[in-house]
């Protein structure tokens, strides 16, 4: 199923609810969560779909403070499969409590970084056994990245000082492939055009792609329209 | 062998860091001449302080003899910050799947103390290798890396030539850089594996590694004790003057030919000349 685009709706909490929610359902998933702190507004922002109760419970036993899955992966740049966090108290003793209330501790947690000392990490779960987990996330990683910078930096936006510091800076040949694109060529065909490899044609898409909060290259297209960045035709 | 350090396992790395930035203000500082801040001995940068990730080569002895940094180009970069000249003035690629790679290096004095290219070679591929899996791995699908013309002809003829460049080629300081970008595909790393006949799992588990960086800081220790029992065991046998004095003479009226006289009188002279003991006066006169 196709991902709801967070750029084109409205910054409500169950619309990034969903949002985890389809992502737990495309890339066969247990649970969702995001976290991420915004030095400009000075605000964090949280998101999960754990159950009710656990949320309760994690919230009420201050975990908040001590989850390795938090404070550890938030520092590194890959993201960091669980199995990888030191097995110590902390650890212990947020994943006990988890494993009563029916949470595995087989998950993993991208960590995102931002422009302006911002830092979001999209954590998922899945109770299955090493080799199925294995397998599923060498399937998905790439395009958890994605929807990982994707919602901190929907969720980075939402304030109008942070809104404006992150217009979309896109270089000419970003604007220039997307122009392309808006004239209905194939990436082969732009690539061609602009004698270009069409890996190159595939990175800068991507960068101009992401840099216009955009999942899909028509919603891309649509909204560096709408910015006047490219021309419409 | 391969091995990430990075914020998560870098408190069980600190010496191999310690080496890495050694290494680093070797290379860059003063064999290639580029405009970095050597402290120490150590060449270390703002970004060193944003918990990137290393990767670095190591041989069988545990020495640091290759590295390079990984950070994304979601946050802070060089690219974005200090090399965006390289640009043109264009705004840099931003994409969760991209990461930047910079300060690729190889310890080539170590490596080619053998007379040949062969383990240079060798440990430049296996970080080829070990970096682009570690990104692949990672769900990066391409890497953007600040590297001069040198490494630029490394690349190329390890059959990892950049698939294209960004921005252009400018002089930084004393040497021109250029920012290129490679694919992590299997494809790619596939080549490098079969130009420098690389089939093995280059990664090495952390354990393993601290295990051999320990035994090698062990083995470093009873050197050095050994030495500071062997400096103590020379100074107990240090000679008075008196010995020597009485040694000396013993040696002057011991011998039977005249050259044997004359050897013994040489080492008193040397020994009164070099003023090894005053009351070697003494000895001058005894004759």
């Amino acid at each position: 199923m196709e991902l709801i685009d967070l750029g084109s709706v409205a910054k409500r909490e169950d619309s990034f609810i969903t949002f985890l929610d389809q992502v737990c359902d495309r890339f066969e998933l247990d649970h969702a969560a995001y976290a991420g702190s915004n030095p400009v507004a000075g605000t964090i922002h949280g998101y999960v779909n754990y159950p009710e109760p656990w949320k309760a419970h994690y919230v009420k036993s201050g975990f908040h403070r001590i989850d390795p899955t938090l404070h550890k992966a938030s520092r590194s740049i890959a993201p960091v499969d669980w199995r990888r966090l030191e097995r110590d108290s902390q650890f212990h003793q947020v994943f006990r409590d988890a494993s009563d209330f029916g949470i595995t501790d087989r998950g993993l947690t991208i960590p995102v970084r931002g422009p302006y000392g911002d830092t979001g990490m999209l954590s998922v779960t899945r109770n299955c056994s090493v080799a199925e987990w294995d397998k599923l996330v060498a399937h998905i990683i790439p395009e958890l990245q994605s929807v990982a910078v994707h919602v901190h930096d929907t969720v980075m936006r939402s304030d109008v000082l942070s809104r404006a510091l992150r217009y979309p800076a896109l270089s000419t040949r970003e604007r220039e492939i997307l122009q392309w694109v808006a004239a209905g060529k194939s990436q082969q065909d732009v690539g061609d055009i602009l004698g270009i490899s069409h890996r190159t044609v595939e990175v800068h898409l991507r960068s101009g792609r992401e840099k216009l909060y955009a999942l899909t290259t028509p919603q891309a297209v649509g909204r560096a329209i709408a910015l006047g960045l490219i021309y419409p035709l | 062998m391969i091995i990430v350090v990075d914020a998560l396992n870098k408190d069980r790395f600190g010496d191999l860091l310690d080496q890495m930035f050694q290494l680093r203000a070797r290379v860059f500082g003063d064999r290639l001449g580029w405009e970095v801040t050597i402290t120490n001995g150590r060449e270390i940068d703002q970004f060193d302080h944003l918990d990137p990730a290393y990767v670095i080569g190591l041989d069988d002895d545990g020495n640091v003899v290759s590295c390079v940094r990984a950070l994304q180009t979601t946050g802070p970069h060089m690219l974005s910050d200090v090399f965006q000249v390289l640009l043109d003035g264009e705004p840099p690629l931003r994409s969760a799947t991209l990461w930047e790679s910079t300060r690729f290096c190889v310890d080539t004095q170590r490596l080619a103390g053998d007379g040949t290219m062969k383990a240079v070679s060798w440990a430049t591929c296996e970080l080829m290798i070990g970096s682009l899996e570690y990104a692949r791995r990672s769900g990066i699908s391409d890497i953007i890396t600040v590297i001069d013309p040198v490494v630029n002809r490394v690349l190329k003829r390890s059959d990892n030539a950049p698939y294209d460049y960004v921005g252009s080629t400018k002089q930084m300081g004393k040497v021109p850089a250029m920012a290129a970008l490679l694919d992590c595909t299997e494809e790619r790393i596939n080549r490098v594996r079969a130009f420098a006949n690389i089939h093995h799992d280059v990664f090495a588990e952390d354990d393993t590694v601290r295990a051999l960086l320990d035994r090698k800081a062990q083995i470093a220790e009873q050197i050095v004790a050994e030495m500071a029992a062997e400096a103590e065991a020379e100074e107990e046998i240090r000679v008075t003057a008196e010995e020597i004095r009485d040694y000396c003479s013993d040696l002057l009226q011991s011998a039977r030919t005249e050259k044997e006289r004359a050897d013994a009188q040489r080492l008193v002279d040397m020994l009164v000349r070099q003023r090894i003991h005053p009351t070697m006066p003494v000895l001058v006169h005894s004759r």
